[in-house]
């Protein structure tokens, strides 16, 4: 087996931007966890199947964003998030999906 | 109650009639009225850079708009706004007061940093004019510009009194000749025209405060109820904060309202330097 590649600079921005995201959402309620992971995971991983790795700039331009967003989120005073009906429908297809793989 | 109702409408009548006859201005002649002053069409070609976040695969590019200038305001805002409400009301800009006191409407026109309400249209019509947002700085969509690091410099700098022994009662007293030396500072907007020209900031946004930033420091180092002034100074004393500033003198330049954040820079460095 080879190794894997080495990652670039913007991936592990990308990844370490989405730890701080998973690693912030221990820090609210245990009641709203839940939201706030599938808001993040739905965020992220739709993204990264949608847009290019080789369109640069529009991915700096969604980790400034992201960065900006995951500050406010931060605070301590944010309880609670919104997740819309479209992130609970894919949050259970990718959940099923991962399931097959697993029993395949 | 018919009889008092029918006189009160026939004194009104009275009231009309007394004097010339009135006729209403739509029932006049078109030959008895005054013909109307037309200005002459000027068209005039802006070309204004564009970007949608929305639209990752679409690159940046210039969209050009014409419009009458003799039917517009004479200010560069003006255009914008009328552009938005006639043309194309996808075309994204900040803006507020439109009488520059908010520089909120700060962008680049025809290469040179300015607030669009301060800014007057060219009126050769042969000529086109270019519409940037800010130079070096990240893009949020169209003409706005990504301000959180310009905003977190400012905040950095601690913009605000800070005096360990206030008076006893009322106000900080200070005397006309100290308020004289905040003058042409406090005047400042932030609206970041200095900064983003500055070859300096460009290179070193994230450590070089830039010359707005800089200029608020001193207004805060100046000012004679401030005793916070050695703390500040100590801050600014390392290789980045202050001192990447090389007197480029694009600052002074540029600034919409007429202050000169060089001067206020070089006033830093003195009194760094004689300490």
């Amino acid at each position: 087996m080879t190794p894997p590649k080495p990652k670039s600079g913007l991936q592990k921005q990308v990844l370490s931007l989405y730890r701080r995201a998973l690693r912030m959402t221990g820090t609210k309620p245990q009641a709203t966890r839940p939201k706030f992971l599938l808001f993040f995971r739905y965020t992220f991983r739709t993204n990264a199947k949608q847009i290019s790795p080789r369109n640069v700039s529009f991915i700096e331009h969604l980790i400034r964003k992201g960065t900006r967003q995951i500050e406010s989120f931060e605070d301590s005073a944010v309880k609670d998030c919104w997740v819309s009906e479209e992130m609970v429908r894919w949050n259970e297809e990718w959940k099923s999906a991962a399931q097959r793989t697993r029993t395949t | 109650m018919q009889s008092l109702l029918r006189a009160t409408r026939s004194s009104n009548f009275a009231n009309l009639s007394h004097g010339l006859p009135k006729r209403a201005f739509s029932t006049s002649q078109r030959y008895r009225q005054a013909t109307p002053q037309e200005k002459p069409v000027l068209m005039k070609e802006f070309k204004i850079y564009r970007w949608n976040p929305d639209e990752p695969d679409k690159k940046p590019e210039l969209q050009s708009y014409n419009i009458d200038l003799n039917q517009t305001g004479p200010m560069i805002l003006d255009a914008l706004i009328k552009i938005k409400n006639e043309i194309d009301p996808t075309l994204t800009f900040r803006r507020s007061c439109r009488e520059g006191i908010c520089g909120s409407c700060a962008m680049n026109i025809d290469g040179q940093n300015t607030l669009a309400c301060l800014c007057r249209i060219d009126r050769d019509g042969g000529k086109n004019t270019k519409v940037y947002p800010l130079p070096h700085m990240y893009i949020v969509k169209d003409l706005v510009p990504d301000m959180t690091q310009f905003y977190k410099q400012y905040k950095s700098i601690q913009p605000w009194l800070q005096n360990d022994n206030p008076p006893a009662s009322g106000e900080h007293i200070q005397s006309p000749a100290d308020r004289l030396k905040l003058d042409g500072m406090y005047e400042c907007i932030l609206c970041a025209c200095c900064s983003t020209s500055c070859p300096s900031y460009w290179w070193n946004q994230d450590e070089y405060l830039g010359p707005a930033t800089l200029m608020q420091a001193y207004r805060w180092i100046a000012d004679s109820r401030d005793t916070a002034g050695d703390a500040r100074k100590a801050k600014l004393q390392n290789e980045f904060s202050l001192y990447r500033c090389h007197t480029i003198f694009n600052c002074s330049r540029t600034c919409p309202k007429g202050l000169n954040p060089a001067a206020a820079i070089a006033k830093i460095k003195l009194e760094l330097s004689s300490e």
